[in-house]
């Protein structure tokens, strides 16, 4: 169960010839040298000799055209192909850019990175603010719901900071306030209502520090937390109050479509304003 | 008292809450005392229409209260299986009910049904609704509410009151305007409001609770804001020719749904609804109609036989469909059959519209306190798990 070793071996890096693409080449060297993983860049669209050169020349500019890192280059439409390419390549993580906003058309439609986040097998990183410094990540906000995820999601956070040297990492436990005002029915004495909630809460804290126990945290400072409000919207406000750089949260369960959006839940809250950098984490097949 | 006296078997509160309105109603007190019952509950003069417009205000609270628990999230996250619940539980009652009522009419009392076809339309909406609170309760008692099983009946359940309430609402309104066209319209106006409200309505209360969080004051502020859009999408439905009782219903959604909506003022709202108007609702079910007068066996017999195994199949095969084990499935369909209090809601707007006879109205509410009673013991047996209070 426990996440063994490097979580990404091998990382992609969606390319598009934008502002951010140097900046975007940048993080990738740092994640590369960082996890030591080997890199694959893609890029969908038709080939010209003035982008292929501007990619080598940015390539070589960061040390990343060495060893087995690859250039894949292909046509398409984008978000399906880089969704196969991921698969056929047995990527560990996909990273793109992503602004902090969707437009309203973008909104419907969803802009790429949105679309993939919503839709890749593999874990996706997603960075709001790219840099041709990248500092990497000092305060990590992680998600610490009762899941069957969590666990490896917690792990995975835990060597990112680690191997980024972050300052802080914060575990956020989310309580619905929808599922628990369903507990308090009015069928129960108030100290009835009380004590179940208490149970509840106390046995997701248990399951919390059993987690903690098994992680081998170094020395980071964590913090766990305990924040009422709506799953998903509770930790990307948090994150953002908090001026957090990267926020880790469990991949959805279910492929994700327009209706998430209108009725926005979990990790909708979060791509539909990205509060900092965002790491879906998806677990291994055989992690779970 | 009464309700806190049934409480302490077990029982759910608001079988206690009727039992004192038969009791205090015509079925006991009327019969046997009928000059205390007259000098207490007159039926002439301003007191009855004091008491509907009590009750009337009840049951909008109450749908914008039961609106507020629907969590469109889980219904989203759940999935298939969920929804393949939701359906057949849905089709199946409905299906049935319909047509059972449809070809054999006499079967359900001796009221003179003037359009078979709203009232065998009523019958399959009776035997599809479920009832959130009383399933969210006893899926709490057994332990199992946040497990993968207690999750999928609550979205299923959450999914049938949506589609359930639109039925019911759409019949009414078949009450009322008897050409096709204006059915038809009813239906639409019926669709479009809850999507209007649970899109733009919801994205405008949740810009507005912030607002309201700061200049208002906590909780008697709130509480009027929250009572306020209740009766305000009461009154817009009702204007458009749907029943007030959907309106409240879908606000609640769009309400309960805010992300500004804390625990505190959720528990608030639904305890200032269920601890004063609920009892009052549901004793005032009692002085509708002599209980003993209109038992009648084998009304009570079929409908409660047909509610049952509708549904039990319904949800059970849907479930069964949605890849569980025969167990899990049957264990979904127990799960599912409680009808609870919406489901009394449900036979007394019927039979303030003239839509069912009394027989037929104490039958329902019969099955609805069965079908209540019997989830917990039925989950409990077919899940091998021990209830809360007995866990080990």
């Amino acid at each position: 169960m426990r996440n063994e070793g490097n979580s990404f071996a091998k990382i992609a890096i969606a390319v598009a010839f934008s502002p951010r693409c140097e900046a975007m080449l940048a993080e990738a060297r740092l994640l590369h040298q960082r996890f030591g993983a080997q890199m694959f860049f893609i890029h969908i669209g038709k080939k010209s000799l003035q982008e292929e050169q501007y990619l080598k020349h940015l390539l070589h500019r960061f040390e990343l055209d060495k060893g087995n890192n690859q250039v894949v280059w292909e046509e398409g439409e984008p978000v399906e192909t880089i969704i196969a390419l991921t698969q056929q390549l047995d990527i560990d993580l996909l990273v793109a850019g992503a602004l902090e906003k969707e437009s309203l058309i973008k909104f419907v439609l969803g802009d790429i990175s949105r679309q993939l986040s919503r839709k890749v097998k593999c874990s996706m990183l997603l960075l709001t603010e790219p840099s041709t410094h990248p500092k990497g990540f000092s305060h990590l906000v992680v998600e610490g719901t009762d899941h069957p995820k969590t666990e490896n999601t917690i792990a995975v956070a835990v060597e990112i900071a680690n191997q980024y040297l972050a300052g802080t990492v914060s575990i956020i436990q989310e309580s619905d306030p929808g599922k628990l005002a369903l507990i308090r029915s009015e069928e129960l004495k108030e100290n009835e209502a009380e004590e179940r909630r208490e149970q509840i809460l106390k046995e997701e804290d248990e399951k919390l520090e059993e987690i903690l126990r098994c992680t081998d945290c170094g020395n980071l400072k964590v913090i766990t937390e305990r924040i009422e409000g709506k799953p998903g919207y509770v930790i990307s406000n948090y994150a953002r109050l908090k001026n957090a750089d990267l926020l880790v949260v469990n991949s959805p369960d279910k492929q994700l479509n327009l209706l998430d959006r209108v009725f926005p839940h979990d990790i909708e809250y979060a791509l539909a304003d990205l509060p900092c950098s965002l790491l879906i984490v998806h677990p291994k097949e055989k992690a779970i | 008292m009464m309700g806190e006296f049934f409480r302490q078997f077990k029982i759910p509160l608001v079988v206690g809450e009727l039992f004192a309105g038969i009791l205090l109603g015509p079925t006991f007190l009327g019969k046997y005392f009928p000059e205390i019952s007259a000098f207490f509950f007159s039926k002439e003069g301003n007191v009855p229409i004091a008491i509907n417009g009590l009750t009337s205000l009840s049951v909008i609270m109450l749908l914008f209260v039961a609106g507020m628990e629907v969590d469109l999230s889980i219904i989203r996250k759940q999935g298939s299986t969920a929804l393949k619940t939701s359906v057949l539980g849905l089709i199946l009652p409905f299906g049935l009910g319909y047509l059972i009522a449809f070809y054999f009419t006499p079967l359900f009392g001796n009221s003179n049904y003037s359009d078979r076809n709203v009232f065998s339309l009523f019958i399959g909406t009776a035997m599809a609704v479920s009832a959130l609170p009383i399933i969210a309760r006893t899926l709490m008692d057994l332990g199992i509410f946040k497990t993968r099983i207690g999750m999928i009946i609550i979205a299923a359940a959450m999914f049938d009151d949506i589609i359930g309430w639109i039925l019911f609402s759409t019949i009414i309104g078949m009450i009322n305007e008897q050409s096709e066209s204006n059915t038809l319209l009813t239906f639409g106006l019926t669709v479009l409001y809850a999507i209007g409200m649970l899109t733009i309505g919801r994205i405008l209360i949740n810009k507005s609770l912030p607002w309201a969080k700061r200049n208002f004051s906590w909780p008697g502020g709130f509480l009027s804001i929250s009572l306020g859009i209740a009766f305000l999408g009461a009154a817009f439905t009702e204007s458009i020719g749907i029943h007030a009782i959907f309106g409240a219903f879908i606000a609640g959604i769009a309400f309960g749904d805010s992300v500004h909506l804390q625990e505190k003022t959720r528990e608030i709202v639904n305890q200032f609804v269920t601890s004063i108007f609920a009892p009052l609702f549901f004793i005032s079910i009692g002085f509708k109609v002599d209980f003993l007068l209109n038992f009648n066996l084998q009304v009570v017999s079929i409908v409660l036989v047909l509610a049952i195994i509708c549904k039990i199949a319904g949800a059970g095969l849907g479930a069964l469909w949605g890849g569980l084990s025969n167990r899990e499935s049957l264990a979904v369909g127990f799960g599912m059959n409680a009808r609870g209090a919406m489901e009394i809601i449900l036979a007394l707007l019927a039979l303030q519209a003239k839509l069912i006879g009394e027989e037929l109205f104490v039958a329902i509410v019969i099955m609805a306190v069965v079908t209540s009673v019997m989830a917990g013991p039925m989950l409990s047996w077919l899940l091998k798990v021990k209830p809360f209070n007995q866990a080990v």
